[in-house]
């Protein structure tokens, strides 16, 4: 059963994400709060651009076999 | 490698011992370890010049160095702390994450209070650079503990009891740190990041 989530609530479930594979309701709430939230939307698509250009930047994208001895 | 390529590799990447510094003293807490790590990070970088191909940048390939140098002395490391269980038991387990800043971005149902613009990757290299400069202030400008437990897991790629063991707190209480890091990386990319 999916219930309506905040936009607050929906940033903890990004964050959360990074960490864990969401339940099926979780990931569903979260789809369909994006889903018609214009702000949200936004927001989702700043964390995706953040996340990805961390891992460039950390070098912890493709550069990892560099490294090992 | 002629050996003018390999002096140029030395010089850039001396340039990068004060950022090298400060992430390492993050994680280790020891200013003698994060020396020698720093140290260790640089003269591989000079003695394997030659596998370094501008795959990446030089900045890249000396974090992923430092990386391995780390979890390497953290391991070490562990081998006694296990002895004496790190984590002491904070008591706030709940999904707390009520905290001023990230509650100012919100309205009092939990919705944005502002509109919140999509951002569009950097292409070119000079987009890059630009967002990498601005990332690498905000990141400084994290509280010590926030950033050392998202770097433990975002760049050392820790899983979460690990990370919690290292710093000696709850699994909720990392959950919270790990938001508030992310929240507050995103808005301050937002406020400081020039977008075109």
């Amino acid at each position: 059963m999916t219930q309506r989530i905040s936009c607050k609530d929906t940033t903890w479930l990004v964050s959360e994400s990074r960490e864990r594979a969401l339940t099926q309701e979780e990931q569903q709430n979260l789809e369909r709060h994006i889903e018609r939230c214009p702000a949200c939307q936004g927001a989702s698509k700043q964390f995706e651009v953040l996340f990805s250009q961390l891992k460039h930047y950390l070098g912890n994208s493709d550069s990892k076999e560099n490294a090992k001895d | 490698m002629d050996s003018g390529l390999l002096k140029t590799i030395a010089e850039e990447a001396a340039g990068y011992r004060p950022v090298l510094y400060r992430m390492a003293l993050t994680q280790l807490k020891n200013a003698a370890a994060a020396e020698d790590a720093t140290q260790e990070t640089l003269l591989a970088a000079i003695e394997k010049g030659a596998s370094f191909e501008g795959r990446s940048s030089l900045r890249t390939w000396l974090f992923s160095i430092l990386r391995f140098k780390i979890l390497d002395v953290m391991r070490d490391q562990s081998k006694f702390k296990r002895f004496s269980a790190g984590y002491t038991g904070d008591r706030s387990e709940s999904n707390d994450y009520e905290v001023g800043a990230i509650d100012a971005l919100f309205d009092d149902c939990g919705c944005w209070a502002e509109p919140k613009d999509a951002w569009t990757n950097p292409h070119t290299v000079a987009e890059r650079d630009a967002f990498f400069k601005v990332l690498e202030s905000c990141m400084a400008c994290l509280p010590e503990r926030t950033s050392r437990a998202f770097l433990m897991r975002e760049w050392l790629e820790l899983e979460t009891p690990e990370i919690c063991l290292q710093l000696g707190v709850s699994p909720g209480n990392l959950r919270i740190l790990l938001y508030r890091a992310r929240m507050q990386l995103r808005l301050c990319m937002d406020l400081h990041w020039e977008r075109n």
